[in-house]
């Protein structure tokens, strides 16, 4: 009679009854407008977006959204199990026809409904800079997609830890920690990764004599001066080895997902697109032989043409996206956080935490 | 309907051994009384009883199914009450019993009704749409007691009910226990307050050190010698009668009367024929404590001896 998705509904509701009912719930959330308002008026002023389109405007918001909503969640999140267990009401829904299984799930999908609830809150100003123009559809689908399934992520991870440590304080900290882990950690990771591992470029460079050719010209048709060939080493950090940890983070996630969006010379016109770039670009090692070579670039008017830049959009063409991968993982550290809790929270129980009660 | 069977129940935490082993059964219509000093695995017993908790060894039955292998038709069937209150703070009385009852996966109608019932049983109406965390330790007790009976179950497990409870809510808490079993259900009440319990419990189950008392240990500790109040209008003819009938020796006087340490009914009532023959004006004659009291301080005291 009591259906698992019914008895699942019915612990989300409880869950969400408690936390609406309270009046810091809905002064987070205006306050958090507040602050989506701000920083909307401050990017429509800094990127001239009535002119360039809301293409900047609206990645910037959803990565501020993300940004305050992994703020937000581990505090929501985080007690969600072992909070009930020290209030007391844990257990008498323990000995209800209600599942272990359905009580952590019921409390994930209500912290992930409470973080969902900033999204939605930030709606109007999202609407707002698709009305600047130039935001393509898939664009708007895709981030916001993606930004709720993080949340979904960091909501999981908060309500695991919840039933994996004993107090409330301690999983609230950890949380934070992970997600400082996944948003800042995976950067510095690349970033120390790289440079410890550094590869010598050989750099072999034919230079005109640009003396010889200030005192005797160079008539039309005739090979310049040379220097003899010059050759230097340096050292470069090897970002190719180390990209991976990049894929792992929450907005490299977001941004490489969405649509790459480039303007007619293949410059990105949006964050989600630069920050795609970037990440793309480290994935290719660096050339350990270069040569310069100005001789041969040589043009009759004297000018020297160099001609092997890329455009941003060339290095994104050329690479492999990241994203998926990034997002399995989080997929599966948000399973294996829930399996766990539901395991160490399972009655009858089988071992109890030093110096806890059940009750 | 089957009650409670435990059989050789034990459960240690780390190198704590809260029970070592428990054996009792309460049949369907009584009310047992668990007694046992602080600490001496009470909750931990009924924690095991509730399907919370997984004993290390020995078997328990609640009302005919094991609560480790067959939690969910154990639990369709016990109602527990937990020492510890507490209550979905920011949800009202009424709301939390129906949503209780709705965990227990009775229909919203169902579940209104039985909210509405069991808010009058338990005296809270005028409270029944205020949140609970405005409630007092008491009426904390009598909404928990609610949400144990939600389901109308056949067992029930309540571990200190009475604590906080004024005297008006303990005497219905006992006439309510006292119906429950009436009805055929099967419950068992743990309690400190041993006066309480004399009132409301039918059978006792002694716990000391995790270790339940044998009904031959129980029978020799009812036998042993216990204290009987005498209060008399005349204290100096008390005295004077006592010493006379040689009781002088291990009788406590003080400003009440006198207490004086008897083997068995019998030598009671000769002494009470011996004062009123000697003239004494006898206004009171009891035993100083109750039968459950003096069962567990007797076994207590052997406890200590034995250790």
């Amino acid at each position: 009679m009591t259906g698992f998705l019914q008895g699942l509904w019915l612990v989300v509701t409880l869950d969400l009854r408690q936390r609406v009912r309270t009046v810091a719930w809905y002064v987070l959330l205006g306050v958090f407008v507040v602050l989506v308002a701000g920083v909307t008026v401050l990017l429509v002023l800094a990127t001239n977006a009535f002119l360039d389109g809301g293409g900047g405007v609206f990645s910037s918001i959803v990565f501020f959204v993300l940004l305050l909503g992994t703020l937000v969640s581990p505090a929501l999140s985080a007690n969600a199990i072992n909070g009930e267990r020290d209030a007391g009401t844990l257990a008498t829904t323990q000995v209800t026809l209600v599942t272990t299984t359905q009580i952590v799930l019921g409390k994930w999908l209500a912290a992930w409904i409470t973080a969902l609830a900033f999204l939605a809150a930030a709606l109007p100003f999202l609407v707002f800079a698709v009305t600047l123009g130039e935001v393509p559809a898939s664009t708007i689908a895709v981030s916001t997609l993606v930004t709720a399934l993080e949340l979904g992520v960091v909501a999981a991870i908060g309500v695991g830890l919840s039933g994996l440590l004993n107090r409330p304080l301690f999983s609230v900290a950890v949380t934070y920690l992970v997600v400082a882990a996944l948003s800042i950690g995976t950067l510095i990771a690349f970033g120390l990764g790289g440079a410890s591992v550094q590869s010598e470029v050989r750099s072999v460079n034919h230079y005109v004599d640009w003396q010889v050719v200030e005192e005797d010209g160079v008539p039309p048709g005739e090979e310049p001066p040379c220097l003899p060939p010059q050759t230097w080493t340096y050292d470069v950090p090897r970002f190719d080895h180390v990209w991976g940890f990049l894929a792992a983070n929450p907005y490299v996630v977001v941004a490489d997902a969405a649509p790459a969006s480039f303007d007619s010379s293949g410059t990105p016109t949006d964050l989600f697109t630069w920050i795609a770039v970037g990440v793309r670009q480290s994935q290719h090692a660096p050339e350990l032989e270069v040569e310069y070579d100005e001789c041969a670039n040589w043009t009759p008017n004297g000018a020297v043409i160099d001609d092997d830049t890329e455009t941003p959009e060339a290095v994104y063409e050329r690479s492999v996206p990241s994203w998926f991968v990034g997002l399995a993982i989080h997929l599966l550290l948000a399973a294996g956080a829930l399996v766990w809790a539901v395991r160490r929270t399972a009655t009858p129980a089988q071992r109890l935490p030093r110096g806890s009660r059940i009750a | 309907m089957a009650g409670i069977e435990v059989s050789g129940v034990a459960r240690a935490f780390g190198d704590v051994h809260a029970v070592r082993d428990a054996t009792f059964t309460v049949e369907p219509g009584h009310v047992a009384g668990l007694i046992g000093p602080n600490g001496s695995g009470k909750t931990t017993l009924l924690l095991m009883l509730a399907s919370l908790l997984r004993p290390d060894a020995g078997t328990i039955r609640v009302a005919g199914f094991d609560p480790v292998t067959d939690p969910a038709e154990v639990r369709a069937r016990m109602g527990w009450m937990p020492d510890l209150l507490g209550s979905w703070a920011s949800l009202t009385v009424r709301e939390a019993l129906v949503t209780s009852a709705r965990l227990y996966g009775r229909s919203t109608d169902a579940a209104r009704a039985r909210a509405d019932e069991l808010i009058g049983l338990v005296d809270l109406d005028e409270l029944a749409d205020r949140p609970t965390r405005v409630l007092s330790r008491g009426q904390k007790q009598r909404l928990s007691l609610a949400r144990a009976l939600v389901h109308d179950p056949e067992v029930l497990l309540l571990d200190e009910p009475a604590s906080g409870l004024d005297p008006v809510a303990r005497a219905g808490l006992r006439a309510l226990v006292r119906r429950l079993a009436s009805e055929g259900r099967t419950v068992l009440v743990s309690s400190h307050v041993l006066a309480e319990l004399e009132e409301m419990a039918d059978q006792a189950v002694y716990l000391s050190g995790g270790v339940t008392a044998a009904a031959d240990e129980i029978a020799r500790a009812a036998r042993t010698a216990r204290d009987w109040r005498v209060r008399s209008l005349d204290p100096e003819r008390l005295r004077t009668a006592l010493d006379a009938a040689g009781w002088g020796e291990v009788a406590r006087i003080d400003n009440l009367g006198a207490i004086v340490p008897l083997a068995t009914e019998e030598d009671a009532a000769q002494l009470i024929a011996h004062l009123v023959g000697a003239g004494v004006p006898v206004s009171s004659f009891a035993p100083a404590v109750g039968d459950l009291e003096h069962v567990f301080l007797d076994l207590s005291r052997n406890g200590e001896e034995d250790a």
